[in-house]
């Protein structure tokens, strides 16, 4: 026994040896720390499984035109994976249940201060997610802002992949006051533009003669070389007729689309910036004398955003104010985003331009509508749901949800909680059998007639799961 | 006359003065009413041992040899002398704005300044002494707060080194770029080390040894990868190899990665703890938190990962301890109170408590003050705790202060009731087994 004891421990032994030596050569170890790491990921990615969000029962505004009764939306890991009817909810996913609300694309608000928190350009080292401001614009529905120069996701208790896009804007002056200014930019644009052209020829020649030389660049003006070649977008400052005249002008002899910010006098000019292209933030509410001087329309008007639309500028609405603020003019800063919006309304812009003014176009303006502004499959999951029109004064946001997760529950902060606080369960389907509280939603839009036939299926649907709750809350009241 | 005169030697004990007690048996045994010796709960009627500046022993109604002087005050309750692991008391100079993680304040400590003379006779008999200034100031040190010499005061040096966490990019680069200096270290560690395996092989090939040699250098090959990373298992291995000494500015963040030394990061609001997060990244090393508890904290939404689904663990989550001012906090845009001691606590995070300024006012009401958080429901034991043996652990003085325990120093400070009743009057305070404040009878 003890020999074959012995016997044993040596062969373990040498096993040992045997062990001990393979990793004494470079190329196994190399190889057995190759396929660790393989195995490190692998497990990784098995930890992490995919993070499901669903909204359903929602009368889904995708923001592109299209409105969905009763429909669900799908996220995989914060990016919107499917809208529609009847879809199969994931085993893992975090339900959401809007019943009797509408879902609306998260805003775009083209500039605020303050949501972020004391920032500077240093995003990532420098926002502050926990602050009270961000709350207040997440309650506002806005779910990316402008900030600086970058488009900024407000994403409460994070720093991770906030900046959705970096150095938006080259800022150009073009003012009747500064006529040698206007002078000196015209002619970067002609230099610029001079450049672009043997450039281009170059470009085409250079295939077939390659000793061509490059055409020099000297003297010409990067930044406005950038906005020729439409890698960034021009963005003027201007309210005065002749300036956005004069802008109008120059967009269209060099071909480029600017942006124009303030825009008060935009309405009297509308078809030539429509023709340029351009691209307006206006504030509904702006108001300005016209100047009795002079004998053309001037001053501001409450249709400017309409007649600019009407125009084919795209237009995009903010806030009088950048920040949150209490105090002063009630009404006019961040939050009252939308009510601006119903103010352009007020002037005459179609309800959906209304929409998009704080969505799609400010999203475009931003450069950033490959991923928010509307809802879209593929397109972050950043969404709202609201308790009624959400250009209605009086409508609430409920939820606010930025990539695919919750962040503001109005019942949970403690800003609005108190207001027409929602019900825990959502509203009695019983109701909804009697016709107490069908003909509303009906008579609410009126307007949303080619959808008829795909809502009647949904309404029996809706029937259906009404009921199936009902039947749990009765379980609950037993 | 001379009967006076006579009469004099014998009294066990001179006439104390209010403030200034007589000398103090070197072996004395204390019977109290009630004892709250932090590491072994309370014991009611307690009897500690003291002997040269030591607790021999402590229990409940522990026989007392005669002839041992006996000081019995069954009205009294005892608890360990206070330890307060995060002050400036008895400094006085001003900081820079520079990263100086090398800056130790025990060479600030004087040991002749006023304040150490008065904090006593609040019953803090242990002190943690932060050096001034802001981004990475420096290192503590634990001190007794009397003593002839510096030397005579300092209990441990290089205790915690303070860390300045804020939200911008310069603060967050310079913790970033004190780990830097560490790579560099680690680097220059490794060369060191390939030289002196180089070396020693190359001896022991002289030795005409090379059959038996060469399995060896392959497990010493195998793990240099991970040696890299860690240089601890490298220290451990007695083969005779001394690692280079670092550089002063880079040794604190060596000592940080290798475990000699711990941070104590300070941080104000929640937005400056996930950007000290942001920052260490992977760093690991163990380091504790000073939180500046504002009237409208919102490091409530960092206290774990769960309760706000956060990507990043929580100050609970990492249980780390938390220096705090015993002060209630209120919800940001509201008046309703919230106790943020309570909230770490149960979140997982260790409390240490210091007294709401520091100032020698304050060290006064420190107690009541944390009777305070105890009335708003923090429990009453982790309230004593961090006051005494949570800071001690902070400063790694634990083996010597912070509870009553045999083989502990006598820092014993005594009430007329409990002590975190503000009406309870503190009646002596013994420091290494002397009473150095309070009208002491046997």
């Amino acid at each position: 026994m003890i020999s074959k004891r012995n016997n044993i421990e040596s062969l373990v032994a040498s096993f040992a040896l045997v062990f001990v030596t393979i990793p004494a050569t470079a190329f196994a170890w190399q190889d057995a720390g190759g396929d660790e790491k393989k195995d490190e990921s692998a497990e990784k990615k098995k930890e992490e499984p995919d993070k499901w969000f669903v909204v359903k029962n929602a009368e889904i505004h995708t923001g592109t035109g299209a409105v969905l009764r009763d429909a669900m939306l799908v996220a995989k890991n914060g990016k919107i994976d499917d809208i529609g009817h009847d879809l199969e909810i994931p085993p893992d996913a975090k339900v959401l249940d809007a019943q009797g609300m509408r879902v609306y694309p998260g805003l775009v608000a083209i500039s605020s201060s303050g949501l972020l928190g004391p920032t500077t350009s240093d995003f990532g080292d420098t926002v502050n997610p926990f602050n009270s401001n961000m709350i207040l614009g997440l309650a506002t529905g806005i779910t990316t802002t402008g900030s600086g120069n970058a488009a900024v996701k407000l994403k409460r208790f994070s720093i991770k992949d906030l900046v959705v896009r970096e150095k938006i804007f080259a800022v150009f002056s073009w003012s009747a006051r500064n006529p040698s200014g206007k002078r000196s930019l015209r002619e970067k644009f002609v230099s610029a533009a001079a450049y672009l052209r043997e450039f281009r020829d170059w470009e085409d020649k250079v295939k077939k003669d390659k000793e061509l030389k490059e055409p020099q660049k000297k003297n010409v003006d990067t930044t406005v070389l950038a906005v020729l070649k439409g890698e960034t977008t021009a963005k003027f400052n201007a309210n005065d007729r002749d300036d956005l005249l004069g802008i109008a002008h120059l967009a269209q002899e060099f071909g480029f689309r600017p942006v124009i910010e303030g825009c008060v006098e935009g309405w009297t000019v509308a078809d030539e910036l429509g023709r340029a292209g351009a691209m307006a933030i206006v504030t509904a509410r702006d108001r300005r004398p016209k100047d009795e001087a002079l004998v053309r329309d001037g001053g501001s008007s409450i249709e400017n955003a309409a007649i600019l639309h009407r125009s084919g500028v795209a237009v995009a609405v903010v806030s009088g104010t950048e920040s949150v603020d209490l105090g002063g003019i009630v009404g006019r800063d961040i939050m009252a985003l939308p009510i601006e919006a119903d103010f352009a309304i007020r002037g005459g812009l179609p309800e959906d331009a209304a929409l998009a003014s704080i969505t799609t176009t400010s999203a475009r303006i931003l450069g950033v509508q490959h991923r928010v502004g509307s809802l879209e499959v593929g397109k972050d999951c950043d969404l709202i749901v609201v308790d009624k029109d959400l250009l209605h004064y009086e409508a609430f946001v409920q939820w606010t949800v930025v990539d695919g997760k919750i962040v503001y529950d109005k019942q949970k902060e403690l800003y609005f909680a108190h207001i027409r606080p929602r019900p825990d369960a959502p509203a009695e389907p019983k109701k909804l059998d009697k016709g107490e509280t069908e003909p509303k939603p009906d008579a609410d839009k009126p307007k949303e007639g080619p959808e008829e036939g795909g809502k009647k299926g949904d309404g029996e649907k809706k029937n259906g799961d009404g009921e199936k709750k009902g039947g749990d809350e009765e379980k609950k009241g037993g | 006359m001379m009967l006076a005169s006579l009469l004099i030697p014998l009294l066990p004990l001179p006439l104390g003065g209010d403030t200034k007690p007589g000398p103090t048996p070197n072996l004395l045994a204390i019977r109290v009413g009630k004892a709250e010796t932090i590491a072994k709960g309370t014991i009611e009627h307690a009897v500690i041992l003291v002997e040269n500046g030591k607790i021999v022993t402590i229990g409940e109604d522990l026989p007392i040899e005669r002839g041992i002087p006996v000081l019995d005050r069954p009205s009294w309750v005892v608890m360990p002398g206070l330890v307060n692991a995060y002050s400036r008391i008895g400094l006085d100079s001003e900081g820079g704005d520079d990263s100086a993680a090398e800056v130790k304040a025990s060479a600030e400590l004087y040991a002749q300044a006023k304040d150490f003379q008065e904090i006593v006779k609040y019953g803090v008999t242990t002190l943690g002494l932060y050096p001034a200034g802001n981004g990475v100031p420096g290192q503590a040190c634990a001190v007794r707060p009397l003593g002839k010499t510096k030397e005579e005061m300092l209990l441990a040096d290089a205790c915690y080194l303070k860390i300045i966490a804020r939200a911008s990019p310069s603060a967050k680069k310079l913790i970033q770029d004190g780990f830097k200096k560490a790579d560099e270290y680690a680097e220059k560690e490794k060369k060191a080390r390939e030289k002196f395996d180089k070396d020693k092989k190359g001896k022991k090939e002289d030795k005409k040894e090379e059959k038996k040699e060469e399995p060896k250098p392959a497990p010493g090959a195998a793990q240099e990868p991970a040696a890299a990373e860690d240089p601890k298992p490298e220290e451990k291995k007695d083969d005779g190899f001394v690692p280079p000494e670092p550089e002063p500015k880079a040794k604190p963040w060596v000592d940080l990665r290798a475990g000699r030394l711990r941070g104590l990061v300070s941080i104000n609001s929640a937005a400056e703890f996930l950007h000290y997060v942001d920052a260490i990244g992977k760093e690991t090393f163990s380091w504790d938190v000073r939180l500046v508890v504002q009237r409208e904290s919102d490091v409530f939404y960092v206290l774990d990962k769960k309760t706000y689904d956060l990507d990043f663990d929580g100050i609970g989550d990492k249980k780390c301890r938390v220096v705090m001012e015993p002060v209630l906090s209120v919800t940001p845009g509201t008046m309703r109170n919230r106790n943020l001691a309570m909230e770490l606590a149960k979140a997982g995070a260790k409390i240490v408590f210091i007294p709401r300024n520091d100032t020698l006012m304050d060290a006064k009401a420190w107690l009541a003050n944390v009777g305070e958080i105890v009335g708003a429901n923090l429990d009453r034991s982790i309230a004593l705790r961090a006051v005494t043996l949570e800071p001690a652990e902070l400063l790694g003085v634990e083996k010597r202060v912070g509870s009553l325990e045999k083989g502990k120093d006598a820092n014993l400070i005594f009430f007329s009731g409990d002590p975190l009743e503000p009406t309870s009057k503190l009646e002596a305070v013994m420091l290494d087994g002397r009473f150095v404040h309070g009208e002491v009878k046997l």
